[in-house]
C-alpha cells in the first residue's frame, strides 16, 4: 500500500520549548492510523503541522506524493487533507445546514460577482450541494437539527457536524483530533461505526488522536506512539501494546488503571 | 547644526515626558481593561479646560489649576467607567471601541459648546525665553520641566513599591495570574481609571502649557501620538511606556533635524507617529517591552 | 432655508443616497465580512482627490478621471488590506483609521497637488480658481432640460442628481443583496464567525477578506466622487474621520445585520443632521449656527452610544442576530 501522508523530522519550537522534536512517520492510503501518546507528547501539534495551521521549523510534509511543507490551511484542505478540531469549531450563528453547505468544494457561487454573472449555473451547484448536504446530515444522524442553529448543538452533536463538515469538503484523509472526546457514549459509537464505514465505503483514509485504548485497539490498523516530541513507537495495536518503551511512557506519566492494563496486556 | 540639535533633544524629552506620563496611564487602562480607548485624548483637552476655567475664570493659579485638573479628570474618567463603560463590557472590541469614539466625541464637543473654538492659553507669560547656554526654552517648557520633575519620581515609587502600583502591574502583565493571586481586579481596574484620568490630567495641562496655545482640538492631535506610545511600549506594560513616550518623543523632534539631510519638516512630524503605528501593529505589535502574544 | 422649502429636503436627500452608498461600502466589510473599518473615509477621500487633480491639472476628461479615482480606492485598499487583514479587530481598527489619517495629513500638506487646506479650489495655485465640476453640472442641467420637456415638470438640478444617487443606490444595494445571499456570502458569513473553521474546509480565508475590502473600497471611491459632484469644491476638512463613524451610525441606526436598513439609516441620520442645521425650534434656537456644528456632532457621538448600549440591533433589527460580538 502506499504511503499517503509522509512526515520527514518534523521540528516546532515555541518560545525555546520544543514541543515536536523530530517526528517522523507515514500513514497508509486507505488505512486508519491512531496517534496515541501523554498529554504533551506533541501530537496535536503535529497535526496542526501537517494540516497547514502551523510551519514546522525544520522538516517536511509530503501528501499524495507532493510536497506540502509549508502550505497554508486552506490549500492542504483543498488538497484533500482535512482536519477536524479537538473542540468543533462551528459556527454558531449559522444553522447546521449552512454549516454543511458551506463546506462543499467547487462553487462557481464563492467567485465575487459569479452571483451577477452567471445565476444559472451558480443555482444548478446550489442545488447539487443543498442535496449532498441533506443526505450527508442523514448520514450523521442530525438531518432533524438542519434548521437549527449551530450554537444550539450539544457537544457530542457538534463534533458529528464538525465531521459532516470536514466530509463535505470532499477528503482523501481526515485527521481527526480526539473524536469521542465529549461525546456521550451512544454517539460515541455511531461516531466509531462512521469511522469505519467511511474507510471501507468511501476510501478514505483516516488518522486519530485518541486516548481511549479500547477504541484504539478495535479501530486502527496502525498504532504511532508519541512522547515528548518524537516518535517513539509504531506498529500494528498488539505489537505496540507490548513495547517497552511505550509501557515506560504512559507508567512515567498516567497512574491507575491504564498503566496497569497496559503493563498486564504486555505481561500476558 | 549641533545647537540646533541640542534644541530638538531639549524639546524632544519634554514632548516625550508628557507623551510618557500620560501613557502611563493609558498602556495601563488598555491592558487592564482591554479596549482602545478613543476617548482618551478627550480626556486630556477636558483637563486643559478644566485648568483653564481654574486659572484664567477663577483666578486660581497653576499650581491649584493643575490639582483641579488632575482631580476633576480622575472622576471624569471614573465615572464614565462605572456610568458607561463597566455596564456594556463584553459587547465585543469592536462594539466597545465605537462606544468610545461616541464618548469622545460628545466630550470634545461639550468643550467646543461651552468654551467655542477659540484659542485660549493658560495665565503663563508666552512672550519670555529663558536663555540655557546652548538651548532655549520658554516658560510653558520650564513649567512643565517643574511639573515632570514631582511627578515622574511619584509615579514610579507607586508603581514599583505601593502595594496597589505592584498589584495594577500584575493585573497588566497577566490577568488570570494576578486574580488567583487574591487580587481584587474589579477594584484595581476602578483605580487604573483614577490614575489615568488624573495622569491624563496632568498630560492635558502640560501639553496646554508647552504648546503654549490650545483649542478644544488638543486631544485629538494627540490621540494617535498616545496610541501610538501605548502600541511601541507593549499594551499594558508602565515601564515600557515611559520609555517608548521618551523615545517617541526624541524621534519626533530630531527627525527635524537639520543633520540629516536637512530633516523632515516639522508639519510632517505626526505622520511620522502614524506611519510608526501602523508599522509596529503589522510587524511588532507587542512593542519593545511587552509580550508577544498569540493573537 | 425653511423647514417647507422643498429645495432643503431635495438636498437633504441627495446627501443621504451619498451617505447611504457610503454606508453601504461599510456594510459590506464591516457587517459582511467582519472587518472593523474605522478609516473607509479614506476610499472616498482618495476617489474624490484622484479624480480632481486630473479634471483640473491634467484637463482628463471627467469620465475617465472618475473611473481614475476608482481605481485609486481599489489601489488603497490593497495597501490597507495586504498588511492589515490579518490583525486583530482592535488593532486592525486602530490601524485603519491611522491610515485615513496619514491620507488627510498628505492632503492637508502637499499644496502643489492637492490644494493644501484650502482644497481643491487652490490646486492651480493661488491665483487661479480650479473648479472640476463644469462637465458635471453641465450634464445635470441637460438631463434635467430633457426631463423637464418630457414630463412638463421643471426639475432642478438637484432634483436630478437626488434622482440619480438614489437610483445608483437602489440598485447597488440589490446587487450587494444578492451577493450576500449567494455562496461567496455564505462564506462571508462563516469567516465572520470562525475564520480558522472555514480555512480548515478549504476557503481561502484572506482572499475573501480582501474581495470585501475592495468591493467596500469601490463602494467608497464612488460615495466621494458623488460628494465631490454635489458639493463642487472640498477639502480635507469633508474627510474627517468623523464621515466614517457617520457610516457606522447610519448602520447602527438601521439595523447592523440588514442591508434593506441601510437606506432608512442614511434617511434618519440625514433628517437628524439636516435637521439641527436648519431647524429653529426650542432648545435648538438656543444655539447659534456656528455652534449647531458641534451639537450635531455631540448628538452624533451621544447616539452611537446609546444605540450601542441600548438598542444594537438598531430601529429594525431583530435581537436574535446581532452580529457586533466579536
Amino acid at each position: 500500500m502506499s504511503v499517503l501522508l509522509e512526515l520527514s523530522e518534523l521540528r516546532k519550537s515555541f518560545g525555546g520549548v520544543a514541543a515536536v522534536a523530530g517526528a517522523s512517520f507515514g500513514v497508509a492510503d486507505g488505512s486508519i492510523t491512531a496517534v496515541i501518546g501523554p498529554n504533551g507528547a506533541g501530537k496535536s501539534t503535529v497535526f496542526n503541522l501537517a494540516s497547514g495551521f502551523m510551519r514546522p521549523d525544520t522538516g517536511s510534509i509530503r501528501f499524495g506524493g507532493a510536497d506540502i511543507t509549508g502550505r497554508r490551511a486552506d490549500a492542504v484542505a483543498r488538497a484533500g487533507l482535512v482536519r477536524a478540531f479537538q473542540t468543533a469549531r462551528v459556527l454558531t450563528r449559522m444553522t447546521v445546514e449552512e454549516n454543511m453547505r458551506l463546506a462543499a468544494r467547487a462553487q462557481p457561487g464563492e467567485r465575487l460577482g459569479a452571483a451577477w454573472l452567471m445565476p444559472r449555473a451558480v443555482a444548478r451547484r446550489e442545488e447539487e450541494v443543498c442535496a449532498r448536504a441533506a443526505e450527508l446530515l442523514g448520514l450523521i444522524r442530525l438531518q432533524h437539527l438542519a434548521r437549527d442553529y449551530a450554537g444550539a448543538l450539544s457537544g457530542g452533536q457538534r463534533k458529528l457536524l464538525e465531521l459532516g463538515r470536514a466530509l463535505m469538503a470532499e477528503p482523501r484523509m481526515l485527521l481527526l483530533d480526539e473524536p469521542m472526546a465529549g461525546v456521550a457514549p451512544v454517539l460515541a459509537e455511531q461516531l466509531l461505526d462512521h469511522i469505519r464505514v467511511l474507510r471501507a465505503e468511501h476510501g478514505i483514509t483516516i488518522c486519530v488522536i485518541e486516548h481511549d485504548m479500547d477504541v484504539v485497539m478495535s479501530l486502527s490498523d496502525r498504532v504511532i506512539v508519541m512522547d515528548e516530541g518524537r516518535v517513539i513507537a509504531q506498529g500494528t495495536p498488539e505489537e505496540v501494546q507490548r513495547n517497552d518503551k511505550v509501557i515506560e511512557a504512559y507508567l512515567g506519566r498516567l497512574a491507575g488503571a491504564e498503566a496497569d492494563r497496559l503493563a498486564e496486556q504486555a505481561a500476558s | 547644526m549641533w545647537q540646533h540639535f541640542a534644541q530638538l533633544v531639549i524639546n524632544g524629552v519634554i514632548t516625550g515626558t508628557i507623551l510618557a506620563l500620560t501613557g502611563v496611564g493609558a498602556t495601563l487602562v488598555f491592558g487592564i481593561q482591554r479596549i482602545a480607548n478613543f476617548a482618551h485624548g478627550e480626556y486630556l483637552t477636558f483637563a486643559a479646560y478644566l485648568g483653564l476655567i481654574l486659572n484664567a475664570s477663577l483666578g486660581q493659579n497653576l499650581i491649584v489649576a493643575t490639582f483641579g485638573a488632575v482631580i476633576g479628570t480622575a472622576l471624569l474618567a471614573l465615572g464614565l467607567h462605572y456610568l458607561v463603560l463597566r455596564p456594556l463590557r463584553g459587547r465585543g472590541l469592536v462594539a466597545m471601541s465605537l462606544i468610545t469614539v461616541g464618548i469622545g466625541l460628545m466630550l470634545r464637543d461639550v468643550v467646543f459648546l461651552v468654551a467655542g473654538p477659540q484659542i485660549r492659553q493658560l495665565a503663563i507669560d508666552q512672550s519670555a525665553v529663558y536663555d540655557l547656554g546652548i538651548v532655549r526654552i520658554s516658560p510653558g517648557q520650564a513649567v512643565a520641566i517643574g511639573i515632570t520633575l514631582v511627578v515622574a519620581p511619584a509615579l514610579a515609587i507607586f508603581l514599583s513599591s505601593t502595594g496597589t502600583g505592584k498589584a495594577m502591574r500584575a493585573v497588566a502583565d497577566n490577568r488570570d495570574l494576578a486574580a488567583i493571586s487574591g487580587i481584587d481586579i474589579d477594584r484595581i481596574g476602578a483605580y487604573v481609571w483614577i490614575l489615568a484620568g488624573g495622569l491624563a490630567g496632568i498630560g492635558g495641562i502640560l501639553f496646554a502649557v508647552v504648546q503654549g496655545t490650545f483649542d478644544p482640538n488638543l486631544g485629538y492631535q494627540v490621540l494617535f501620538l498616545i496610541f501610538t506610545t501605548v502600541v511601541l511600549g507593549g499594551i499594558g506594560s508602565a515601564y515600557g511606556a515611559l520609555v517608548a513616550g521618551l523615545v517617541l518623543g526624541l524621534i519626533m523632534e530630531l527627525s527635524t533635524w537639520s543633520g540629516l539631510a536637512g530633516g523632515l519638516e516639522p508639519r510632517f512630524k505626526p505622520l511620522l507617529a502614524f506611519v510608526t503605528l501602523i508599522l509596529l501593529l503589522l510587524y511588532r505589535p507587542q512593542g519593545l517591552f511587552g509580550k508577544a502574544r498569540v493573537l | 432655508m425653511g423647514v417647507f422649502n422643498p429645495a432643503f429636503w431635495i438636498f437633504v436627500s441627495v446627501i443621504a443616497g451619498i451617505y447611504a452608498i457610503m454606508a453601504l461600502g461599510l456594510y459590506v466589510q464591516f457587517s459582511l465580512a467582519g472587518l472593523p473599518n474605522f478609516g473607509h473615509v479614506a476610499f472616498m477621500a482618495v476617489a474624490a482627490y484622484t479624480m480632481a487633480i486630473l479634471a483640473v491639472r491634467y484637463q482628463v476628461p471627467l469620465l475617465w478621471s472618475s473611473l481614475a479615482g476608482i481605481v485609486a480606492a481599489i489601489a488603497l485598499a490593497f495597501i490597507f488590506g495586504i498588511p492589515t487583514l490579518r490583525l486583530r479587530a482592535d488593532y486592525l481598527a486602530i490601524a485603519t483609521v491611522a491610515g485615513g489619517e496619514i491620507i488627510r495629513y498628505l492632503a492637508m500638506n502637499l499644496p502643489d497637488l492637492t490644494g493644501g487646506p484650502v482644497g481643491s479650489m487652490a490646486m492651480l495655485g493661488p491665483t487661479k480658481l480650479a473648479m472640476y465640476n463644469g462637465g458635471w453640472q453641465a450634464m445635470l442641467g441637460a438631463i434635467s432640460r430633457a426631463v423637464s420637456s418630457f414630463l412638463g415638470v421643471t426639475l432642478s438640478r438637484d432634483a436630478v442628481m437626488a434622482a440619480i444617487v438614489w437610483i445608483l443606490a437602489a440598485l447597488l444595494i440589490i446587487l450587494i443583496w444578492r451577493l450576500e445571499r449567494s455562496p461567496w456570502g455564505r462564506v462571508q458569513k462563516g469567516i465572520r464567525e470562525d475564520d480558522v473553521a472555514v480555512a480548515a474546509v478549504g476557503k481561502d480565508v484572506v482572499a475573501f477578506k480582501m474581495q470585501a475590502l475592495v468591493l467596500g473600497a469601490v463602494l467608497g471611491g464612488l460615495s466621494g466622487l458623488l460628494l465631490a459632484f454635489q458639493i463642487g469644491v472640498f477639502s480635507p476638512d469633508d474627510f474627517l474621520p468623523t464621515l466614517t463613524f457617520y457610516a457606522y451610525l447610519i448602520l447602527i441606526l438601521g439595523g447592523s445585520n440588514r442591508i434593506y436598513a441601510i437606506p432608512v439609516g442614511a434617511i434618519a441620520f440625514s433628517l437628524l443632521y439636516s435637521g439641527t442645521r436648519f431647524l429653529n425650534f426650542f432648545p435648538l434656537s438656543l444655539f447659534d449656527s456656528g455652534s449647531r456644528a458641534f451639537l450635531r456632532l455631540f448628538l452624533v457621538g451621544a447616539l452611537l452610544v446609546l444605540f450601542m448600549a441600548l438598542r444594537p440591533q438598531g430601529l429594525l433589527g431583530d435581537r436574535r442576530q446581532l452580529m457586533l460580538e466579536k
